[in-house]
């Protein structure tokens, strides 16, 4: 009876621990992204938008029958931002053949980065992880794809110097939340100001910053000529009210890609007016790609989510992603018709993108071997009370301060883990 | 049934202290030490690295808090802290070329050294105020290493970990590591269960209960209490080391927040304060709860076709999650080793409905 027991126990614990894993073989034709993403802890700001519209993407390129005869399957699940669980998600996509991981997490992308490298899975980095993973080189299956927080500290200086003429003897202030993600740009701003002779003043503010009201009245009295304030979700929009409440001119006040339409909602739309913002690819619904998922995917009542946000920046954020992923898809097919479909077959294709605009959502991108950023082009634009305006066209600048600060990063990573 | 108790005779103190006298509690430890020994060989590679990995380190650094909070009666709020520091030390030290066996060590007397400063606030503060001085020590910690670029690893904050080995074994196979982990797991499992039945233990209990009254009794609670944040907090730079090497391999300060603090104190209050078991369950349920339910919902929505928005889709998990946890706290509030316990009790005592006594 005892023995029996135990044996009947052991057996029964050997069994449940055993669920067979799916994988999807290359018979069914699908090819798998897995969409591990943060909708409920800290990134859930943008993940909404910005995986709807990937996932309109992917639905049409479905719709039009797929790359090559392929599926493109969009394994979207909730990671919470919490390691295990992500850990967990990846380790499930890879038992079942993903290609590629698109987080759209810094920490999450961060910590996957070893194991990304050591199984040859395309991490995708977008807009978050590390900045120095543009080094495709010492970075090869990690993708940011997108101008990293260096460029677009480059940019916006750029922007002014437009504005302005030159910068000399002007006063620029730097408001950020004091994590290492609102500090990175630092190093590039203050070697463009030792460039191009203008002074930064920093003013960190506490995370998640819902409350900046010690740091702007600072700011008011420095008289800044321009202001660019750095955080993201909640501190985005206290910063911009802030700012407002104190008087400074909105059109000299400046942010990231991290700006969308909902905070404008948040601060007031007309009392924003005239604020800009980084935008790595067009906003609102007139991009010709953006009107084609409206016809194949929105209008059929196929969606993913909510009508009113197709077109928003984060929603197109999204789009511009799947864009370059499944363009990816399209050049390893190219490459290599046969396969094998795997990771390192997909990042052939990947670092084989040039040119590639989708149609005018996006500014040419070009994702090589050794560049995984893309280019590092952007535009500024204005909100204008009712959308974000394009101020500039496509442009790129300061790549060499950035380049410095990229190869300054990989030689420490590459002497940490030794 | 089951746990038969006929023929169990003690003929010594020693035979009746032991950890389990009843065969069937010794041929359930024994299963389930070779169900875990056995696991890599029989299991998929992502039920071993998604599942049983995360959930043995949790376990330790549960056991580690549960020692402190459970045993000597005294609230951490900041134990995501102490895992941190356990983490950097250790990596820092191995980097320097220190082999991991040491630096391991060294990550739990870095822990065990700042743990015990903080932990000394405990001689004066009690209950909620003690609380707040551990939930400082978060917060301090957490700045430090975030604003010290030496620390954390320079802009990117992100520190990968040097390849390392135990014993000969590289910790960058999965296999080495599960068994490190499992083995430093057995290891704090074994030492916190022998505390329970040592006068350490009793001492522990007697100031969890009253410090006045372990005082009276002539248990120094200055020293107690000391020892309780000594010992705890070096378990948690341990399985912060093990965190750090065997499973995350890159470590950067957001891992370590406030979250990973929260996540433990409802690990140990979920499994069972003072219990042995209870943060096994409790780790359990707090790790994966989440992501089952989410798989569930997932599959229950495909399998019907409901339409419900991603929104939707992200946050009902949750909110059965957090059902889940008010459930069965409603239902056992000493925790899920309370349930297992009432069950084995039932058992003992069948067909009777209580013990007669």
């Amino acid at each position: 009876m005892k023995r029996r027991t135990f044996l009947t126990a052991a057996g029964a614990a050997m069994v449940g621990m055993q669920f067979p894993i799916r994988l999807a073989s290359a018979q069914e034709k699908v090819i798998r992204f897995a969409m591990p993403q943060d909708f409920t802890r800290v990134y859930t700001f943008v993940t909404v938008e910005y995986s709807q519209g990937q996932r309109d993407y992917i639905s049409m390129v479905n719709a039009k029958g797929g790359v090559n005869g392929y599926q493109i399957l969009a394994d979207v699940t909730d990671h919470a931002n919490d390691l295990p669980r992500a850990l967990e998600a990846y380790e499930r996509a890879k038992a079942q053949g993903a290609l590629l991981v698109d987080p759209l997490s810094t920490p999450v992308a961060r910590a996957l980065v070893p194991r990304a490298t050591a199984d040859k899975i395309n991490l995708i980095t977008a807009f978050s992880g590390r900045s120095d993973a543009a080094d495709g080189e010492t970075f090869p299956f990690v993708f940011p794809m997108s101008p990293n927080y260096w460029t677009q500290a480059g940019l916006l200086i750029d922007f002014f110097r437009q504005q302005d003429g030159d910068l000399k003897g002007k006063k620029i202030c730097f408001v950020h939340i004091d994590t290492p993600f609102g500090k990175e740009p630092i190093p590039v701003l203050e070697a463009l100001a030792a460039k191009q002779g203008f002074t930064v003043q920093a003013f960190p503010y506490t995370p998640p910053g819902n409350d900046q009201s010690a740091i702007w009245p600072q700011v008011r009295r420095a008289k800044p000529d321009w202001v660019v304030f750095w955080g993201a979700g909640v501190g985005q929009t206290v910063a911009l009210t802030e700012a407002i409440r104190n008087g400074i001119p909105m059109n000299r006040v400046s942010s990231s890609v991290w700006l969308s339409e909902s905070d404008m909602d948040v601060v007031g739309r007309a009392q924003a007016a005239g604020v800009i913002k980084l935008e790595p690819c067009a906003s609102g619904r007139s991009p010709k790609l953006i009107q084609d998922i409206i016809k194949t995917v929105i209008e059929p009542g196929k969606g993913a989510g909510d009508k009113a946000k197709v077109g928003t920046a984060y929603y197109n954020y999204g789009v511009m992603m799947a864009a370059l992923m499944v363009e990816g898809v399209r050049k390893a097919f190219e490459k290599a018709p046969n396969g094998p479909i795997d990771g390192p077959w997909l990042n052939a294709g990947l670092t084989s993108i040039s040119n590639f605009e989708a149609e005018g959502l996006i500014p040419p991108t070009t994702v090589t071997t050794t560049d995984h950023q893309g280019g590092g082009r952007c535009r500024i634009a204005r909100w204008d009370g009712a959308k974000f305006a394009p101020a500039t066209d496509w442009f790129s600048a300061n790549q060499d301060v950035v380049w410095a600060e990229i190869k300054k990063s990989t030689d420490a990573f590459k002497a940490s883990g030794k | 049934m089951f746990y038969r108790r006929a023929g169990i005779r003690h003929t010594s103190y020693r035979s009746e202290r032991r950890l389990w006298p009843l065969p069937f509690d010794r041929g359930l430890v024994a299963a389930v030490v070779v169900l875990l020994l056995v696991a890599p060989l029989v299991v998929e590679r992502l039920y071993l690295i998604g599942y049983l990995m995360p959930w043995i380190i949790w376990s330790t650094a549960a056991l580690g808090l549960n020692f402190l909070m459970g045993g000597a009666g005294q609230i951490h709020l900041g134990y995501g802290a102490i895992i941190a520091i356990g983490a950097y030390a250790s990596t820092h030290l191995a980097r320097a070329g220190v082999p991991f066996e040491i630096a391991a060590l060294g990550g739990g007397l870095a822990s065990a050294v700042i743990g015990s400063a903080f932990g000394a606030t405990a001689l004066r503060v009690k209950g909620l105020y003690l609380a707040m001085a551990t939930l400082a020590m978060q917060s301090v910690v957490d700045f430090l290493i975030t604003h010290v670029p030496w620390i954390s690893g320079g802009g990117q904050a992100t520190l990968t970990v040097p390849p390392a080995r135990f014993l000969g074994a590289d910790l960058r196979v999965d296999l080495a590591a599960y068994y490190v982990a499992l083995s430093v797991c057995a290891v704090v499992t074994l030492f916190v269960l022998n505390v329970g039945r040592s006068s350490f233990g009793r001492a522990l209990a007697a100031v969890r209960e009253k410090d006045y009254a372990a005082a009276v009794i002539g248990v120094d609670p200055f020293r107690y209490k000391l020892l309780a944040f000594w010992v705890s907090s070096f378990i948690g730079g341990v399985a912060g080391a093990v965190l750090a090497f065997c499973y995350y391999r890159a470590i950067s300060p957001d891992q370590f927040h406030l979250d990973l603090s929260i996540q433990l104190v409802a690990m140990v209050i979920v499994g069972g304060l003072g219990s042995v078991l209870g943060p096994f369950f409790g780790a359990a349920l707090i790790l994966f709860a989440p992501i089952l339910l989410n798989q569930a919902v997932g599959a229950l929505a495909a399998a019907f076709g409901l339409g419900i928005s991603a929104d939707l889709r992200a946050h009902l998990p949750l909110v059965l999650y957090g059902a889940l946890i008010m459930g069965f706290l409603l239902a056992e509030p000493l925790g899920l080793a309370k349930i297992y316990d009432n069950v084995r009790k039932y058992f003992l005592v069948w067909p009777f409905r209580h013990a007669p006594r």
